[in-house]
């Protein structure tokens, strides 16, 4: 178990890391997810040891990292942003190495070796220089170092970063192996991929916490309108009356490239609401077939980008507004920008139909 | 501590440096040897090592120019350190492997004594033996220097140019001091300037304002009062000082046949304070 509390690190005046409290319970996956400079990496150089903080305390397991650095860094596997690999060693020396640094028994070093070449898929490279391999497996080998000794814990800096699709799903796979038997702390600013592997996220944005939760409750807490696309053959007008009985729908858009003869649409409704019975029955009482219906899901991006403010920043920079504040003031602008937005379109949408029955009747 | 020392020592035969280190070092020792001692029919080792020390402001930065900068560019340093190993272990045993790879070095020329001995019975065995420990512990001295220096950098090349020049200060340590005026008066200012100089240090390293003011007027008191009171001790005081810092200088005494213990002390002392800076530099370096 990870205990941070009140963690604090300051470069000179500014903070990279500003108050951070969090648990990480034994058996979790967790997605640690801020845009760049937000001070993921400082958190997790001070969770390994490998930086001091200024102020706060880290407990792995309830040692005190300052306090009994030994003990503590022995439960701890640390994958740094750039794999800490030495260009002129051989795979299978490095991770030789590495084991006996971790303090791995002598007499099971070289078994505990294979068997992590064995699942990190690095046994055909394991008599080659490391300088000489691609990056992906360069990041294996990273991730062999991360878990030789098999420590409790398993920290991931940015694991996928700079890996082309294949590797990416590779990797992945892997962290989801590790994850069975390890606690795995990984970093990100990837959506997709905290949402692929971890249980639970912790989103910070200069290194404040901005929310602890599962991916399905981050999602809700943004969750305050509901889309749903429709595809329905018929003419705007007589699908304009069939829907307009659903008294739930507070807003609705048009597509602008719907084909000849259907109306592409998009009805947004209260969060929590579902209309799509209602829009089934109504529509096959007016006669009009439905071609498709989709509910519009909102995607971990959006609550990302919310919840952060909608930026990502480097280091250097200075807010004088409180994260929080900044964040809902956001949040209700760009609502209401997407309404005024919608209606907009559908305003454009409906005067281009009209000027393109216009000009069909002429050529007539 | 082990797989740290066991892993830079094979670095470096894996490397080529470990090669390139004792091919030229035993070129030239043999160059001179074969000079001094078989074609000038002299038995006299120590003198061929007192003119091969100069050997050590090239060769010592090239050993240990990679050995903390390289670690702080590859970010290898991560694993080192947050590893369950204790800093301290870490540098002593990179320390003790560049000493090993020397110590081969001195190994083999410590062999030349026995061939010119084979020549003739007369050789003092036991003056050459003195000298090339003394040899031993002034380029572990340097070593440690080396390793402080690579330390504070991330880049090798400015940890090697750093480092020649630290060494030939102190190589040319006496030659310098002598270009120091001698007189009392001069000493004392050069010495209050240099105590300033301190100050600013301490400020720099603090950022405490009162601490640092405190410890210049303090000393520069000290100074000053010291000079109203006795100025006689001022004479020569610099000039002494610096010449403390002369490692070279030391060595002469081991080349007279004297086993000379406040030089040994003092050969021990120098590795042993960089090799404790260098831990101290590491571990401030997780504070900033």
């Amino acid at each position: 178990m990870i205990e941070v509390k009140n963690l604090v690190k300051r470069y000179g005046k500014h903070a990279a890391v500003n108050d951070l409290s969090f648990k990480i319970e034994t058996g979790k996956v967790v997605g640690f997810l801020g845009p760049n400079g937000a001070g993921k990496s400082t958190t997790m150089n001070m969770i390994t040891g490998y930086i001091a903080p200024t102020e706060g305390q880290i407990l792995i397991d309830g040692v005190d990292i300052e306090e009994d650095p030994d003990a503590a860094k022995k439960n701890i596997g640390y994958l740094p942003e750039i794999p800490p690999l030495y260009p002129d060693m051989r795979v299978r020396e490095y991770l030789m190495f590495v084991a006996e640094l971790k303090k791995v028994p002598r007499k099971e070093r070289v078994k505990m070796v294979s068997e992590i070449m064995e699942k990190t898929k690095t046994t055909d490279v394991s008599e080659r220089l490391i300088r000489h391999l691609s990056k992906g497996y360069k990041q294996r080998v990273g991730l062999g170092e991360a878990m030789m000794g098999y420590p409790d814990m398993i920290i991931l800096d940015e694991p996928t970063v700079g890996l082309d699709p294949g590797q990416i799903i590779e990797i992945r796979d892997l962290i989801k192996e590790l994850a069975k038997e390890h606690t795995v702390l990984l970093s990100s600013h990837i959506m997709q991929e905290i949402s692929a592997v971890c249980e639970e996220i912790i989103i910070i944005n200069e290194g404040k916490m901005i929310a602890i939760d599962t991916p399905e409750n981050i999602i809700n807490m943004i969750n305050d309108t509901t889309g749903v696309h429709l595809l329905i053959k018929g003419e705007k007008e007589d699908v304009k009356n069939a829907l307009r009985t659903i008294k739930e729908v507070t807003n609705v858009k048009y597509d602008k490239d719907s084909p000849v003869g259907f109306v592409g649409m998009t009805l947004f409704s209260q969060g929590g609401t579902d209309i799509r019975e209602k829009i089934f029955f109504n529509l096959s009482e007016a006669g009009l077939p439905l071609y498709e219906m989709k509910k519009d899901e909102p995607t971990l991006e959006q609550a990302f980008l919310r919840l952060t403010g909608g930026k990502s920043r480097q280091f250097g920079g200075r807010k004088t507004k409180k994260v929080k504040a900044k964040t809902e003031e956001v949040k209700s602008e760009t609502e209401e920008t997407e309404n005024e937005v919608s209606e907009v379109e559908s305003k454009e949408a409906e005067v281009k139909e009209a000027k393109a029955e216009a000009s069909e009747k002429k050529e007539d | 501590m082990f797989a740290i020392y066991k892993k830079e020592l094979l670095n470096y035969f894996t490397s080529m440096v470990g090669f390139v280190f004792l091919a030229v070092f035993l070129a030239i020792v043999g160059v001179y040897f074969w000079y001094t001692n078989i074609g000038g029919m002299s038995g006299n080792f120590e003198s061929t090592l007192s003119s091969v020390t100069f050997l050590f402001v090239i060769l010592m930065p090239i050993l240990t120019m990679k050995v903390m900068a390289d670690e702080n560019k590859q970010k290898t340093d991560q694993l080192l350190f947050t590893s369950p190993i204790s800093i301290t272990k870490v540098i002593v045993g990179k320390y003790l492997a560049v000493v090993s790879l020397y110590a081969i070095g001195v190994l083999i020329i410590s062999t030349y004594p026995l061939i010119l001995f084979h020549y003739s019975s007369e050789i003092r065995l036991a003056t050459a033996y003195s000298a090339i420990i003394g040899f031993f512990l002034l380029g572990s001295a340097y070593i440690a220097i080396g390793i402080f220096i690579s330390s504070m950098t991330e880049s090798q090349l400015i940890a090697a140019v750093v480092s020649i020049i630290v060494m030939l200060v102190t190589f040319l340590m006496p030659q310098l001091t002598k270009m120091l005026p001698n007189d009392g008066k001069s000493q004392v200012i050069i010495i209050a300037i240099v105590w300033l100089l301190c100050a600013w240090v301490v400020y720099s390293n603090t950022k405490n304002l009162i601490v640092a003011s405190v410890v210049g007027v303090l000393g520069e008191a000290v100074i000053w009062i010291g000079y109203r009171v006795k100025p006689e001790i001022y004479n020569k005081m610099l000039s002494k000082g610096l010449n403390g810092m002369s490692m070279s200088q030391r060595f002469n005494d081991f080349t007279l046949g004297v086993l000379d213990y406040s030089a040994i002390v003092y050969y021990v002392s120098i590795a042993f304070l960089f090799v404790f800076l260098t831990i101290q530099m590491t571990k401030r370096k997780r504070f900033s």
